[in-house]
């Protein structure tokens, strides 16, 4: 079996994810409302309604450029620091060389060159209860089960899982970051609002190659 | 409690904000593109630009201070949330268009501060001459990791007159740098707002409590205590700040006190008088003072108290010809 993605892959990835954030877009905006302004849901619909339509366009393009052309469409639309994240780190997946057809070990590359993007623009790191405690073993769940040998949908699989893991974690973590750092205690008890989008991100992703996998 | 607002669909508020606001200022300013307020009437050719970046729902701010003798460009974003990126990196190659330079004011907040950076990136590489300047002066936060709140205002004021006056890019850094590093902000809170878009509350405050550290956007501080009265408030708040800034006796201050959104005049002004009476009892001069509505929270009830360390040539600045909506000198 040739376990490679190319384009129409990504377009279900983002897609399934799209859906899933959808999905969850009240309970997002309720995390929020904790330590933000109560409307994270609303701009991660907007921002994967933007990966998702950026995915659609048909040109020739080679993944990389796909992906760069996607996360720059997300830093075109108002969403403050989530959008922002969200779009560097997409944007950043498309510095690394993929073709038109990505297998396990490129797609690993361009997760980690997302990874590098985000922390050029960001200080916070796991246990800062941010985006970044989703991101972090999600990406490196990824590259270790690539340089493991393990499929794409494996991989994906096992990120998915960090990711979840990651944003579970969060519950009893204090906001150490961004706006919610200002409130110390009160943050304890519920999972941060942007790493719970980003463990539905690698879902939506792991459902996508799941289906295919399966079909 | 039902959000009680004057709104038509929430997803329109910014742009029916800023089309109303140019509308009602369109000898001094305009709208350029989505959500970029600039001036009516472009500075002269050749003089450093100001562009500052912000979410929306704090009117007048962050839009009100485009005006001859301070911003050019002000990039709006949703409510309460940083722009996108690229808006303000054409913000920014708009405002260089004609080969000038440009001082981006950012207030520090992670999405503002996420948007700068990626803009800086981006227009370095295309070699424009820009300069980045973070305010960050609310003491409620530890040094180092500080929200930038009203002092903002103060940043543009003096930085604006320099680039009015032919300052070189370097000269209005340096004048805004020096604002920017004598200026200190603590705000309090009584009552909360709703965010316009979603109609929830933004924080939950007691009947009779009050937060001492509330930040831009309603996230609170930790200094939560029984409502005080307008004369301890100010005194609780005034010495927090001098001590912040190590303010000796004889020096020169500016005082700002910047309404929330629901705190009446009447309240800031008895603020107002208490700090100007502590002020003389410690020796420390009143040079300037500024109260109002500058960066407000919906209808949040409370306020925000500025005080600055000022030099003979940051008061000259401060002094200079002003015409923006929301802030003007003769």
């Amino acid at each position: 079996m040739n376990d490679v993605i190319c384009i129409s892959d990504l377009r279900r990835m983002f897609a399934e994810a799209a859906k899933k954030i959808r999905q969850d877009q009240a309970i997002l905006s309720q995390l929020d409302c904790i330590g933000g302004d109560g409307d994270h849901g609303t701009t991660m619909v907007r921002a994967m309604k933007q990966l998702e339509d950026a995915m659609k366009d048909e040109n020739a393009k080679p993944l990389n450029a796909r992906l760069k052309d996607a996360g720059w469409s997300v830093l075109g639309v108002d969403g403050g620091a989530s959008s922002a994240i969200l779009g560097s780190f997409i944007a950043g997946m498309g510095d690394a060389e993929m073709g038109q057809e990505s297998d396990c070990g490129r797609l690993a590359a361009s997760l980690t060159a997302g990874l590098e993007a985000l922390r050029k623009q960001t200080r916070a790191i796991p246990g800062d209860k941010t985006m970044m405690d989703a991101f972090v073993p999600a990406v490196q769940a990824f590259a270790a089960a690539a340089n493991s040998g393990e499929s794409i949908a494996n991989a994906m699989e096992y990120a998915a899982e960090a990711a979840r893991r990651g944003a579970d974690a969060t519950k009893d973590m204090i906001a150490k970051y961004g706006r919610a750092r200002f409130l110390g205690e009160k943050t304890r008890g519920s999972p941060d609002a942007g790493a719970t989008s980003v463990a539905l991100l690698f879902a939506g992703f792991s459902a996508a190659l799941m289906q295919e996998k399966e079909a | 409690m039902r959000m009680k607002k004057f709104i038509n669909d929430p997803k329109n508020l910014v742009p029916e904000l800023l089309e109303g606001f140019t509308l009602a200022f369109s000898d001094k300013v305009r709208l350029n593109g989505t959500n970029t307020v600039v001036r009516a009437t472009p500075k002269p050719a050749g003089k450093v630009r100001l562009v500052t970046l912000g979410g929306s729902g704090h009117e007048p701010g962050l839009s009100g201070f485009v005006g001859s003798g301070m911003l050019d460009v002000s990039v709006a974003g949703e409510i309460f949330a940083a722009p996108g990126a690229v808006k303000c990196i054409e913000a920014i190659r708009d405002a260089c268009a004609g080969g000038e330079s440009t001082l981006l004011i950012v207030l520090n907040h992670a999405g503002d501060v996420l948007a700068g950076n990626i803009a800086m990136q981006a227009v370095e590489r295309e070699g424009l001459k820009v300069r980045m300047l973070l305010t960050e002066e609310d003491i409620s936060g530890p040094q180092g990791d500080r929200r930038g709140l009203v002092g903002c205002v103060a940043v543009y004021k003096v930085a604006g007159a320099a680039a009015e006056k032919g300052a070189s890019l370097d000269a209005c850094v340096e004048v805004a740098q020096r604002m920017a590093n004598n200026m200190r902000t603590l705000a309090v809170a009584v009552r909360t707002a709703t965010h316009p878009a979603t109609g929830q509350p933004i924080f939950e405050l007691g009947d009779d409590e009050m937060e001492v550290g509330m930040g831009q956007h309603g996230e609170s501080g930790t200094g939560r205590m029984q409502l005080k009265s307008a004369d301890e408030t100010a005194e609780i708040m005034l010495d927090k700040l001098l001590q912040d800034l190590r303010v000796t006796e004889g020096e020169e201050l500016l005082v700002l006190l910047n309404g929330a959104g629901a705190t009446t005049l009447m309240e800031l002004y008895l603020v107002f008088r208490r700090v100007a009476h502590l002020l003389t009892a410690k020796r420390i001069r009143l040079v300037r003072s500024a109260i109002g509505e500058f960066i407000t929270t919906q209808e949040q009830a409370g306020f925000q108290m500025m005080i600055a360390r000022m030099d003979r040539e940051l008061i000259e600045l401060w002094d200079a010809p002003a015409q923006a909506p929301f802030f003007a000198k003769p």
